[in-house]
């Protein structure tokens, strides 16, 4: 997941945290896929940062972030070769992150899928065009806390 | 050789012009050891420098102790999470620029080890998990003491971990002929900073040597190996550093812990990852 400016949002991306208010009151819930309509309302809510899923935006923030860990092991561990007990640790912490990004693929896929089952009803709900914009905001507020966790 | 490292050691400790702490602190030191005075006088005495209250309270309020509610006053912080904290928090908010300045990335793994370090202690079970939060962010201010004050030093310490490959604590010890641990205890004292404060950040790297705090040294000593494993900002160099297996066992944890710990690290760090004062 990653930390990103709204403004660098694009329709398709998937939020990996729910918006939270202030008080905490949930305005979009985690797994929701962003919109236009649903990027602007966070803007016009000024909500200036989001988390949405995988790593889609390069922020120039160089080799850090989570998903990415398993590649960086043998880096990271470099200076412990000579060292059975740091292996170990080297070979726990990379099984782990193995698991880790499994398990996220796996949710992907299920999130995927389950997208792909409901996207008939989507489309019949995402037809209406111009000039029936209180219809389609109408959606929009139902979809706002509708994808729980 | 042995008279360089004698000399440095002398160059470091004669430092005077260190990061001066608020002056409120002064008087808010004095105030908690006179029995006599109340929460209300403290946090009054606080309150009074509106900047730095207002630092305060964001920091309190930020995902790093995820409290749920609001924190609205200084009081309540200050009930909720002890003089000690607050203090900590006071002297992070003034070395934050000089930080930010010193070393790129150092005020980013500092959060991160707060974090990671907040993570273990509640993991542990133990009842004050903001201390150990305060003492993985101060755990390495003994760097920014040799960036700031002797900048030719920490370039060849610097220049030493790219051409070396070593860790910036062994650099460290090559070029000073001590590390930031010692500075640390030297700062510690001087800002007269709590015992488990002060024992984690001198001995995070040989927590078998602490006597006093055991557990809140093994816990910073673990929180600096788990954000450098997420190679989450930087405390000099990039790599992991050691990590003691008696310290995960000294605080009841099993490695199964650490991976959940390593999982609510990865969690966090998105909330915190932008935090500044």
């Amino acid at each position: 997941m990653q930390k990103i400016p709204t403004e660098l949002a694009t329709p398709g991306m998937r939020l990996a945290k729910s918006v939270l208010r202030e008080n905490g009151m949930t305005i979009m819930a985690e797994g929701m896929e962003l919109t236009q309509p649903l990027i602007d309302r966070l803007l016009a809510m000024d909500v200036d940062r989001i988390v949405v899923r995988g790593n889609p935006v390069d922020l120039g923030e160089g080799p850090g972030g989570a998903d990415d860990r398993l590649g960086r092991m043998d880096h990271l561990f470099r200076g412990f070769a000579d060292d059975p007990y740091m292996m170990k640790v080297k070979a726990f912490v990379s099984r782990h992150f193995r698991m880790a990004a499994a398990a996220r693929e796996a949710a992907q896929k299920a999130a995927e899928q389950a997208a792909a089952n409901k996207a008939p009803q989507a489309v019949a709900a995402a037809s209406p065009k111009a000039g029936e914009g209180a219809k389609t905001s109408g959606r929009d507020a139902a979809g706002f806390v509708g994808e729980g966790k | 050789m042995e008279d360089l490292k004698t000399e440095v050691r002398g160059q470091v400790l004669a430092v005077k012009d260190l990061p001066t702490l608020p002056t409120v602190l002064e008087e808010v030191t004095r105030l908690v050891e006179d029995p006599e005075s109340s929460t209300e006088q403290i946090a009054k005495a606080i309150a009074r420098d509106q900047v730095l209250s207002a630092k305060v309270l964001k920091m309190v309020n930020s995902p790093i102790y995820g409290f749920p509610g609001r924190i609205g006053s200084i009081q309540h912080a200050l009930v909720l999470l002890g003089f000690n904290v607050i203090r900590g928090i006071i002297i992070s908010t003034s070395v934050f620029d000089m930080m930010e300045r010193a070393m790129t990335g150092l005020w980013e793994h500092s959060l991160g080890c707060a974090t990671a370090a907040g993570i273990i202690a509640r993991r542990a079970g133990f009842e004050e998990p903001e201390e150990f939060t305060v003492a993985g962010l101060l755990h390495d201010l003994g760097k920014v003491v040799t960036a700031v004050q002797l900048p030719d030093l920490h370039e060849v310490i610097a220049r030493t971990v790219r051409e070396q490959d070593i860790l910036y604590y062994e650099a460290e010890k090559k070029v000073l002929g001590f590390g930031h641990d010692r500075i640390n205890a030297w700062l510690g004292s001087h800002w007269n900073l709590p015992g488990n404060v002060r024992e984690a950040m001198s001995r995070h790297h040989k927590p078998e040597t602490a006597d006093l705090y055991p557990e809140v040294t093994a816990a910073v000593h673990i929180a600096d190996f788990v954000v450098r494993l997420f190679e989450y900002g930087s405390g000099g160099d990039d790599q992991v550093s050691y990590l003691s297996p008696r310290t995960v066992n000294m605080l009841g944890l099993h490695m199964a812990d650490l991976e959940r710990v390593m999982d609510e690290f990865a969690e966090m760090m998105v909330d915190v990852s932008d935090f500044r004062y």
